[in-house]
Order: structure tokens, then C-alpha cells, then sequence
């Protein structure tokens, strides 16, 4: 199946209204929604990843890609669910109790759904008992949360320990990122995996999966 | 003794202060702030001042600083010893314990502090100085809404403004903290200008000069204070000790 170059592009150049449109186009043209997001968006979503890494894109650019791979799936979700069709991996996200910087976690819940995953976003500042309840609610196959501040990062511990206190530790990978986060310290946690970057919790998450 | 502290130029006032009391002889040296900003590269421009300093002969090497986001994990004691408060970044510091800081998070969510040197020398949207370009690139978020728009578009520019700015929406109040420093009228009336404008509640807690002032005085008990021995290096543990060598 051909790309659709015109979502690619628009994603990739994070123009919101030409991907909307683009998607709208698509769609008329016959072309099946998870077609578009596996041959286009996802595609899209890699290379912003790449340029990230390769210092091409800041910020900015991500926070604009997230942006216009979301009025492509405002689209392509409806539809989805009307024929049935579901992302085979469902990631719920938040950052921990106290913390309200939620940037990072906004990109990296945008590169996971570009990328697609069924993203789950709780916000910010979520208690250890909105986990656990979301993890019941929506059965997700990863809990990812993220905390800015060394204050708020024991949270992330507390979370943890809340989820196997309720039973559901084993159901789920614990993901957990944020610029005073390290690999160490996920580790001590008790965390299954950590990531530096946005573009590295898509490939922990593809991993993970592909391993699983 | 002979001591050399190196500080975070947000303490200035505050270090000057306690400085002026202590029975021992010190050089200071004053950082610009906003390096906690540099995340992991922080300790590389920390390390540096620290490494100057250490063939001078000093009885210690005296930090103004905390674990400021893990910016100072790593740094490393060379011939001299080097002490460090714990405490989880500067509000800790000027609170004056972190058992009084963590109290006041818990329990005031969505708060945002200012002190005396955040309010003289926080030039929001300036970006940092030349050495540490880098970051402020890589960042891209302390740009005002006119540089955002003329490189991005209106559409996009207006858009990504509202993200970077977002984070003060989710704040509801705005706490100065007192540090009983000479002329403190007109930064206290400053921050209070600054919450009314942004719609925030503002509050005023007294600070403390304890642990500055124990730093500079030699009084490192091991409850309050990390001592880094020759050749050993900081490392955060988000415990209650906040830091250790390691």
C-alpha cells in the first residue's frame, strides 16, 4: 500500500491543518484508517524521532509533529472504532502526584500514539491510587509516568508499590522518565524500563513488546 | 581555616550575609544562575570552578548549592574536601531545612517560589549566556510568543507559546520567601505584583539562613550536610538523605 506522502509530510512538518486535510482526502480516496496511520503516520513519527536525535529538531518541532499526527487521529479514531479495528498495545501515561510539568510527558504520548499505540493520557499530578484504578479500567499493557522535580520523583516509587499492593504489578511494564530520572534509579525502583528521550520510550515500548 | 565556597548567584544576598559572620576566611565565587536548566552538564561547568580551586589549598571546598535536579551528581572531590547541604534545590536551601520544604510542597500544591536572588536576577526569556547556548537551543522553550510566531508561523507560533506557557496554568499560587535580607521591601512587593498579575494567591514564608550559615561555619553535622571526601563523588539517592558519596 502506497504512503499517503501528503499526511507524511505534514506530520513530519507539523502542519496540523494540511494532515487534517491530507487524512480527510485519504479517507475519501478509500484508503482504510490503519493503513494510513502503519504506512504513514507511524513512518512519520520515526523520522521526527531520528531528527530529534540527530539534533535536526527541538522541542518545538516534536511538540508540532504531536500536534498535527493528533488532527489526523481525531479523524481516524471514530472510524477505527466503528469497524472494529484496535492498536494492539494500550499505553496509559501521566506524571506522578505533586508534579505539574507535563511537557515532556505531552511528547511522549504523542510520539507513542503517532507511533501506533492506544495512549491513555491521565495528565498531570496523578495520585498512586489514579494509576491503580486506571490500570483496572483500562487494562493497559503499559503504566508510563514521568516527574521534572527530585522532590516529586519518589512518587514514582510510591505508584509502583500502590500497583502491587492492588495486585496488578505483574499485569503491566512500569516505563518512568523525566530529566532527574536515571536508568539507576529506575532500576531501584523497581521500574521496567527508562528512557532519555521521547523517541527512546517508542523504542523501549517496541521492544518491550516485540519481546514480550 | 581557609574554605572556598562556590555558589549559585541566586543565594548572593543570603551567602554575602553569612559570609561577613563566619570566624573563618573564605574566597566565594558566585555562578551564574539557571545551570540546573543544563541538567547532566551542570556538573561539567561545576566541576571546572571545583578543579580551579583545588590546588589552592583550601581546608574545603564549600557548595551553594543542592542536588538541583541531579545537577550536581557526579562532581567530584579532588585533594580537597568538598561539602554540600542536602537539600533538594534552592528553595530547600532557603527554607532552611528540607523537612520544611517537603512539608510546604505536600502541602501546598501548584506553588510557585520566589526568593530574593530569583527575583533580582530571573530575566524571564533571556536566553543563557554564550557558554551554555546549547541548552537554551536544544530547550527552545524560554522564547517569547513574537520569536515563536516569526519563526514558526502564526498558527504554529501562537500554539507552541500556549504550550511553553502552559505549566502556569496548572500553578495557583505564588509563595516569596523571606529571607531576612537588607532592602527585601521592594522584591517582596515584586513577587506580590508578579502572583496578582498571573491570578495567583500570594504567600509569604519566613526562610532560614541555618543551613548557609552552618556551611560557612564549618558546622557540618552529617544529618544536614554531605562531606565528600578526597576522590569519592556526589551521588542523589531521593531518599531522605537526598545525597551521598559514593
Amino acid at each position: 500500500m502506497a504512503q499517503c506522502r501528503e499526511l507524511y509530510d505534514s506530520v513530519l512538518g507539523g502542519n496540523a491543518k494540511k494532515a487534517h486535510d491530507a487524512t480527510q482526502a485519504a479517507i475519501e480516496a478509500g484508503i482504510a484508517p490503519m493503513t494510513l496511520i502503519t504506512e504513514s503516520m507511524v513512518p512519520a513519527m520515526d523520522e521526527v524521532g531520528r531528527l530529534f536525535e540527530a539534533e535536526e529538531y527541538f522541542v518545538p518541532e516534536l511538540l508540532l509533529a504531536g500536534r498535527a499526527m493528533k488532527s489526523a487521529m481525531e479523524l481516524l479514531r471514530p472510524l477505527l472504532a466503528s469497524t472494529g479495528e484496535k492498536m494492539s498495545t494500550r499505553v496509559i501515561i501521566g506524571t506522578v502526584k505533586g508534579d505539574l510539568h507535563d511537557i515532556g510527558k505531552n511528547i511522549v504520548a504523542s510520539m507513542l500514539e503517532g507511533s501506533g499505540f492506544d495512549v491513555v493520557d491521565l495528565g498531570s499530578d496523578v495520585a498512586p491510587e489514579r494509576f491503580v484504578t486506571a490500570v483496572e479500567e483500562y487494562e493497559p499493557q503499559f503504566v508510563c509516568m514521568s516527574a521534572l522535580l527530585t522532590v516529586t520523583i519518589p512518587a514514582m516509587k510510591t505508584t509502583i508499590d500502590a500497583l502491587n499492593a492492588a495486585g496488578l504489578r505483574t499485569r503491566v511494564k512500569v516505563l518512568v522518565g523525566g530529566a532527574p530520572v536515571t536508568s539507576r534509579y529506575a532500576n531501584e525502583i523497581g521500574a521496567d524500563g527508562y528512557s532519555e528521550s521521547a523517541s527512546g520510550a517508542v523504542t523501549l515500548v517496541r521492544n518491550m513488546v516485540a519481546t514480550a | 581555616m581557609r574554605f572556598k565556597v562556590i555558589s549559585c548567584q541566586i543565594l548572593t544576598r543570603e551567602m554575602n550575609q553569612v559570609l561577613a559572620a563566619s570566624p573563618h576566611s573564605i574566597d566565594v565565587e558566585f555562578l551564574t544562575m539557571g545551570l540546573h536548566d543544563l541538567g547532566a552538564s551542570m556538573s561539567s561547568h561545576l566541576q571546572q570552578r571545583i578543579d580551579e580551586a583545588d590546588s589552592d589549598g583550601y581546608d574545603a571546598i564549600l557548595l551553594g548549592y543542592a542536588l538541583c535536579g541531579r545537577g550536581t551528581e557526579g562532581l567530584r572531590a579532588g585533594r580537597t574536601q568538598l561539602v554540600l547541604p542536602r537539600a533538594h534545590d534552592c528553595i530547600g536551601l532557603l527554607m532552611g531545612s528540607r523537612h520544611v520544604y517537603q512539608n510546604y510542597f505536600d502541602t501546598h500544591p501548584g506553588v510557585y517560589f520566589r526568593s530574593p536572588g530569583w527575583l533580582e536576577y530571573q530575566r524571564p526569556g533571556q536566553p543563557l549566556g554564550p557558554a551554555h547556548a546549547s541548552s537554551a537551543q536544544v530547550l527552545g522553550e524560554r522564547r517569547s510568543r513574537e520569536e515563536l510566531i516569526a519563526q514558526y508561523g502564526e498558527e504554529n507560533g501562537t500554539y507552541l507559546f500556549e504550550q511553553f506557557s502552559a505549566y502556569r496554568r496548572h500553578y495557583s499560587g505564588l509563595t516569596y520567601i523571606s529571607t531576612g535580607v537588607e532592602n527585601e521591601d521592594a522584591l517582596r512587593a515584586q513577587a506580590r505584583a508578579e502572583a496578582e498579575m498571573s491570578g495567583w494567591r500570594f504567600e509569604e514564608v519566613l526562610g532560614s539562613l541555618s543551613l548557609l550559615q552552618r556551611l560557612v561555619h564549618g558546622e557540618w553535622d552529617a544529618a544536614d550536610f554531605l562531606v565528600v571526601a578526597p576522590g569519592m563523588t556526589v551521588r542523589g539517592t531521593l531518599g531522605d538523605a537526598i545525597v551521598e558519596a559514593e
